[in-house]
């Protein structure tokens, strides 16, 4: 059981994949640390099947000094063949790193897999997640599938174009 | 002035909408202070020390009579009949309850005005030149990109949840009015040697615990290239940028600690990847279409000098002194740029009266082409009054306690909230500002003194760019007791420079004395025609030390 409920592309979708500690042994479709994806490149591609890794925004154990600025998106580039899903975590919702994570990862690197938000991941912040091409959301257990198409209908338009459809004021107007 | 589309209107409107349901979401309990925090700074609400205080942008200070005469009635319907102008061309108000705060949304909505991203860590309201489109020799009207820059970063849903707040000012003019380099992002219009526009982008400056002058990042961004440079710095930061410490998240800390080379290398390579992708580059169609909203007024066609104003002159000396300290050139013949001193002897710096707000507003209408403008320095200004009304609108300024003569000098101060509104003050600000302006009251005195900017902030935040006064004037605290330290050589404009520590701080009774003591080394030490600056600038520190703590 999760405590949190899926909405994938604005449908309530059942879990089909679980978080897997650094230390235990790998299921149907475990989704993975950076560190133990990089360690165990190799073998995780011998293995093949679903694999999915979670990008951490900060850096608990700070072993990046003083600037625990978190996992860089970067870093996933050499993996993306073998990934069908990336998780972007939130550990608390002013932390705005999985924002541009998001970006690159869409934009930058092309990754058409399931790109999810995950932890801290509120009302507010459900429309502009998806404007960068987070199209997976793990709501809290109370939240109804309704409420979250309102958030993401709150705003009209967009002045700019991000990793959505929307081509943005400036670009539209007088099209 | 830009005007909004049905597009604007619309976006303005549905974000009043999500404010008034997150405005009931908390009042029922259902999002707690936590949660609302950051939603309700998105929107200008702050909390402060006895209420929530709102503020609104006027995006690169630039105002329409009715949006003045707004400001007037809101200050009288949702306040107590004043508004305070406020470091970056915005307006607070510092009385209005929570729940009549959508209302006053909708209301200021009705005249294309909000309060959107004026607080929170986001990319801020965009500050500019009070001058521009009215100054001589500008490259390009500086509102032209401020605009482009306000709809882009308006509800960027990448940049919405930076490290720390994020400001950038933008200048048409060789001469810095906006204090570009000061700012997250500073930008000066410049022309290449082709004859192109394009901008000179600074990364990097700011105020606060640790202040810092911003680094050229690059000498020429062409213009339709400008937003994906922003981008890329943005982005740059918002990866990169510290988020463990709030004293240590601005963007001028990542440059420190990264170092302004690979800062440079970090941005040039991320700015090529989105200039690549050509999704930023602005279509010229709709340069054009904002550049057209900036073109310059129906001036009428007068001659350069008035016989009417120059005997007005000759006939009442208070005008011709308010003609010599607060009226400047204009490009247009026979036109001239009146600033209207918000500092009056021992008033509140910055505040305005709904009167005040609605005489100012009558006086654009008829004689500056509809248009007001607000300065960093918290001052106002009519950009475009002919020569021949000079007199007609003084004589309506001095009526309604407008028309100080003090543009510049010692009593034209910027100062912080301070202690008696703000809950991180350490110190008051404003009965200093007061009893400093007393102290040289006298105008004959301030016009011998010449140039002089003192600036005062109630704490190492430096809301009241303490670091860049000529004087500045920090407020700390001592076991419970306030005290002032003194900064000199400090400057916010195209010569940016961090003021120096003078020694130990004064106590609330010595500080103004401290201040006189400055000032008269000062005029011991100038030779003829020496603005303090200069003055400091070559007889260095020393001097005042020993003039202060022998």
């Amino acid at each position: 059981m999760t405590d949190y409920h899926l909405v994938i592309d604005g449908a309530t979708t059942p879990e089909t994949w679980s978080y897997i500690d650094d230390d235990a042994p790998l299921n149907d479709a475990p989704i993975i640390s950076l560190g133990r994806l990089k360690d165990q490149a190799d073998a995780l591609r011998a293995r093949g099947g679903k694999l999915g890794v979670v990008l951490q925004a900060d850096d608990p154990d700070k072993t990046r000094g003083k600037t625990s600025m978190g996992e860089d998106v970067h870093e996933l580039a050499p993996y993306l063949d073998m990934l069908s899903l990336v998780s972007i975590a939130f550990p608390i919702y002013r932390n705005g790193r999985g924002y541009s994570a998001a970006r690159v990862l869409r934009q930058e690197l092309n990754f058409t897999g399931e790109l999810r938000a995950s932890g801290d991941v509120l009302y507010d912040q459900w429309a502009m997640m998806n404007r960068c091409g987070i199209n997976a959301f793990e709501l809290a257990g109370d939240v109804s599938l309704e409420t979250f198409k309102t958030a993401l209908g709150e705003l009209s338009g967009a002045y700019q174009p991000a990793a959505d459809q929307q081509r943005g004021a400036l670009w539209a107007r007088g099209k | 002035m830009y005007r909004y589309d049905e597009f604007d209107h619309k976006l303005v409107a549905d974000r009043v909408d999500q404010f008034r349901g997150q405005v009931e979401r908390r009042v029922s309990g259902a999002l707690t202070e936590d949660q609302f925090k950051p939603l309700r700074l998105m929107n200008g609400v702050y909390l402060q020390l006895h209420a929530y205080m709102l503020r609104v942008a006027i995006p690169y200070g630039t105002l329409r009579s009715e949006q003045m005469r707004m400001l007037a009635h809101i200050a009288r319907k949702y306040d107590r009949g004043y508004g305070h102008f406020t470091t970056r061309q915005n307006i607070q108000y510092n009385w209005p309850a929570l729940d009549q705060i959508p209302d006053l949304l909708d209301e200021l909505a009705s005249v294309e005005m909000h309060a959107i991203q004026t607080s929170g860590n986001c990319i801020r309201n965009v500050t500019s030149d009070q001058y521009a489109g009215a100054i001589n020799d500008e490259i390009e009207d500086p509102r032209i990109i401020s605009e482009i820059i306000r709809q882009w970063s308006t509800f960027h849903p990448e940049f919405t949840y930076l490290p720390r707040k994020f400001k950038i000012a933008v200048t048409g003019h060789v001469n810095d009015r906006a204090a570009i380099k000061l700012h997250d992002i500073g930008i000066v219009v410049k022309q290449n040697d082709a004859g192109e526009v394009g901008y000179e982008v600074h990364v990097g400056g700011g105020q606060g615990r640790t202040p810092f002058v911003a680094k050229k990042m690059n000498a020429f961004v062409p213009k339709a290239k400008l937003l994906a440079y922003l981008e890329a710095v943005m982005r740059v930061y918002n990866m990169l940028g510290r988020r463990d410490n709030s004293y240590k998240a601005r963007i001028k800390i990542l440059v420190h600690e990264t170092g302004e080379d690979e800062m440079r290398r970090l941005v040039e390579a991320e700015f090529a990847k989105i200039d690549a992708s050509q999704m930023l580059t602005v279509p010229q169609e709709e340069i054009d279409r904002i550049s057209a909203y900036f073109a310059p007024p129906a001036f009428e066609t007068l001659p350069a000098d008035s016989d009417g104003f120059t005997k007005a002159q000759t006939a009442d000396a208070d005008f011709a002194r308010f003609v010599r300290a607060n009226v400047v050139a204009h490009k247009q013949a026979g036109y001239a740029i009146v600033n209207i001193s918000l500092k009056p002897i021992g008033g509140v710096p910055g505040d305005a009266t709904d009167a005040q707000m609605d005489v100012i507003a009558d006086l654009a209408e008829h004689y500056s082409l509809d248009e007001v403008r607000v300065t960093h320095e918290q001052n106002l200004v009519l950009p475009h009054v002919q020569l021949d009304d000079l007199k007609t609108v003084y004589d309506v300024l001095a009526a309604n306690q407008l028309a100080t003569a003090n543009l510049g000098l010692i009593s034209d101060q910027i100062a912080c909230p301070g202690l008696d509104y703000c809950n991180l003050a350490n110190a008051r600000s404003i009965p200093l500002a007061q009893e400093i302006s007393e102290r040289f009251a006298d105008l004959d005195r301030q016009y011998d003194i010449g140039e002089l900017k003192i600036k005062i902030s109630g704490c190492i935040n430096a809301c009241g760019h303490h670091h860049v006064g000529h004087i500045g004037i920090l407020g700390v605290d001592k076991k419970g007791t306030e005290f002032y330290q003194i900064s000199l050589g400090g400057a916010a404009d195209e010569n940016a420079a961090i003021g120096q520590i003078t020694g130990r701080a004064f106590t609330e009774e010595d500080i103004v004395d401290a201040i006189e003591t400055v000032v008269t080394t000062y005029t011991d030490l100038r030779t003829d025609g020496e603005r303090f600056i200069d003055t400091y600038n070559r007889v260095g520190m020393e001097p005042f030390k020993e003039r202060l703590y022998d």
